[in-house]
């Protein structure tokens, strides 16, 4: 960094015109709604801030004011910001974070959504490309969050049986909304009426996001895309060769949060836990 | 307002604590544990066998293996590559290279409260049973960013147990048979040793001799500098310490809190059976050919 940037930068903190990220004053009662990049987080803090306020109706500019992302706001604004604050981020584990939403989804749909944010899908054969893309997601090797394994146990081993730490799986929360929400709801210390629920979920519905998306987009500063809430599309959307090396790198904790291996990585799986059983 | 004018003076200068945030590289190797771990110790051993002619004491390790959370930005990025950095981070994926030390938490929390009293983080008088539910929640100052010991140690063995870029290593097996540890050391880093070198490494770096560097040094090493004496930085570097010194009630807390990764590193629980560290996040089974030795 020059001279001139950390100047520029040293007057925005004095400021408090710089985004937090890593200097946000945590408060105890904050609850951070953390995932994996490409984990359906859009949508579901959406969601949520359609759960937390129904009047008036939550709008795509004022989700970014209801749950802000950690480097979507300034200091300032987190700081006048009323408590307690509901924050978006995407790191791994931090100790600081003490109430914690964390949203896991299959690591063969987060691979095509990933590609899709940065790449033009041009279809399951995609190539030598798309396979060092994949290559390049399992191992996390550029990543400064890390890979998708990384990241999700990094939280689940530290975390996974903490009281103040919820599992949501994005899979559930798109074909069980109502019930993934009151979970939500419950977490948050909310009373949410059944009614209440079913209305959240109403506004956040897909389709009512892509019109909201089209009908705003002309005004938003900025507006988020959303990926295609199709689970389970990397069936048909993924070559064989990368859904191998997905479930040969990370397996046993796919299992373990109920993602279904296909039969190759089944075997592997059993191949290795066979193996430690031996060597016990 | 102060305090901030600082940091920004600080950071404009490139003066500002490389802490978690700071620029790394591929070939960066960093030698990470929870506090009070064996890390300084490490860091000599370490330090002693990269630069063979050069004795390490505290008036060099910084420029050899720098702390994050002693030096600043400006000074990390001037130590030539490949480096070897020091840390006490909780898991961080732009490490790539990592060896960790783990050591038994029942002897970390004894030496982390000195530590604690040695520099005012605590009061002096401050009760061992009140500071123990504090110290395993991570929740004592100084521990506030890095988390529990549990929390600390899970989240790089759940994320790099197994990977080629992580060596794990037990502070207790390092007392008992340091020559074999420096020598996985040595390999993962790709030195080329011999026995003898190493145990002239180990001779080198044994707890008696930085004892004596710190009596002479302590006031010129950016860690221990304008801190109270009475309290040495460099410990018993002993294992087991606990047993005589630890309440029951308080090995109870421990075991309670942290007994199946306890027992996946294999330190024996002494009041409580352990449910074994559920898979899949960590296989650990057979991590260890070298057993500890035995408790006297």
């Amino acid at each position: 960094m020059s001279v001139i940037h950390r100047v520029a930068y040293g007057i925005k903190h004095i400021l408090e015109l710089d985004k937090p990220r890593h200097h946000l004053m945590v408060y105890a009662d904050d609850t951070f709604v953390v995932s994996f990049p490409g984990s359906g987080d859009t949508w579901t803090v959406f969601l949520i801030a359609n759960l937390l306020q129904l009047k008036p109706p939550v709008t795509l500019p004022d989700v970014e004011r209801f749950i802000p992302a950690i480097d979507g706001q300034t200091r300032r604004f987190f700081r006048a910001m009323p408590r307690p604050r509901v924050i978006q981020h995407h790191e791994s584990f931090d100790p600081q974070y003490k109430n914690v939403i964390y949203i896991v989804r299959d690591p063969r749909d987060v691979v095509v959504s990933a590609y899709n944010s940065t790449h033009e899908w041009t279809g399951a054969d995609g190539g030598d490309g798309f396979m060092s893309f994949v290559t390049e997601f399992v191992t996390g090797e550029k990543s400064d969050i890390g890979s998708w394994g990384e990241h999700v146990a990094s939280w689940i081993a530290t975390r996974g049986n903490a009281p103040r730490f919820l599992l949501l799986r994005y899979e559930d929360l798109v074909s069980e909304t109502v019930r993934e929400l009151d979970k939500v709801a419950r977490f948050l210390g909310r009373q949410a009426t059944a009614e209440h629920l079913a209305e959240a979920v109403k506004r956040s519905s897909v389709e009512n996001k892509h019109r909201l998306e089209q009908a705003q987009s002309a005004g938003a500063k900025k507006t988020t895309s959303f990926p295609l809430a199709k689970e389970g599309g990397w069936r048909t959307t993924l070559p064989k060769a990368a859904v191998c090396e997905i479930e040969s790198a990370w397996g046993p904790l796919m299992s373990t949060l109920g993602y279904e291996l296909s039969e190759t990585g089944a075997a592997k799986c059993r191949a290795t836990e066979v193996a430690e059983l031996e060597r016990d | 307002m102060i305090h901030e004018l600082r940091y920004v003076l600080d950071h404009i200068l490139g003066r500002d604590l490389a802490e978690r945030y700071f620029k790394t590289f591929p070939d960066d190797t960093f030698l990470v544990s929870f506090p009070r771990s064996g890390n300084t110790w490490t860091r000599f051993l370490i330090g002693n066998l990269v630069r063979p002619n050069e004795a390490i004491s505290f008036l060099n390790v910084e420029r050899v293996i720098p702390d994050t959370s002693a030096l600043s930005n400006r000074y990390l990025e001037r130590i030539p590559r490949p480096r070897i950095i020091k840390s006490h981070q909780f898991f961080d994926a732009r490490y790539k290279r990592v060896i960790y030390i783990v050591r038994d938490p029942r002897d970390v929390v004894l030496s982390y409260y000195n530590f604690q009293r040695k520099y005012g983080e605590i009061d002096d008088q401050y009760p061992l049973e009140q500071y123990l539910p504090r110290f395993i929640a991570g929740d004592v100052p100084g521990l506030i960013g890095w988390g529990s010991w549990g929390e600390h140690v899970l989240s790089w063995l759940a994320t790099r147990h197994n990977s080629p870029g992580f060596l794990l290593l037990r502070y207790e097996a390092m007392l008992a048979d340091p020559v074999c540890e420096l020598g996985k050391v040595a390999k993962f880093l790709g030195i080329e040793t011999t026995a003898e070198a190493l145990a002239a490494v180990v001779e080198r770096s044994s707890a008696d001799n930085m004892r004596r560097m710190e009596k002479t040094q302590s006031d010129k090493w950016v860690v221990t500098k304008g801190r109270r004496k009475d309290i040495p930085f460099v410990g018993k570097a002993k294992e087991g310490g606990w047993q005589s010194l630890l309440p029951e009630n308080a090995i109870d807390e421990i075991e309670e809190a942290w007994g199946p990764l306890m027992k996946a590193l294999g330190y024996q629980l002494t009041r409580r059976p352990a449910a074994p560290l559920l898979p899949p996040y960590i296989h650990l089974q057979n991590a260890y050919t070298v057993p500890i030795r035995q408790q006297v």
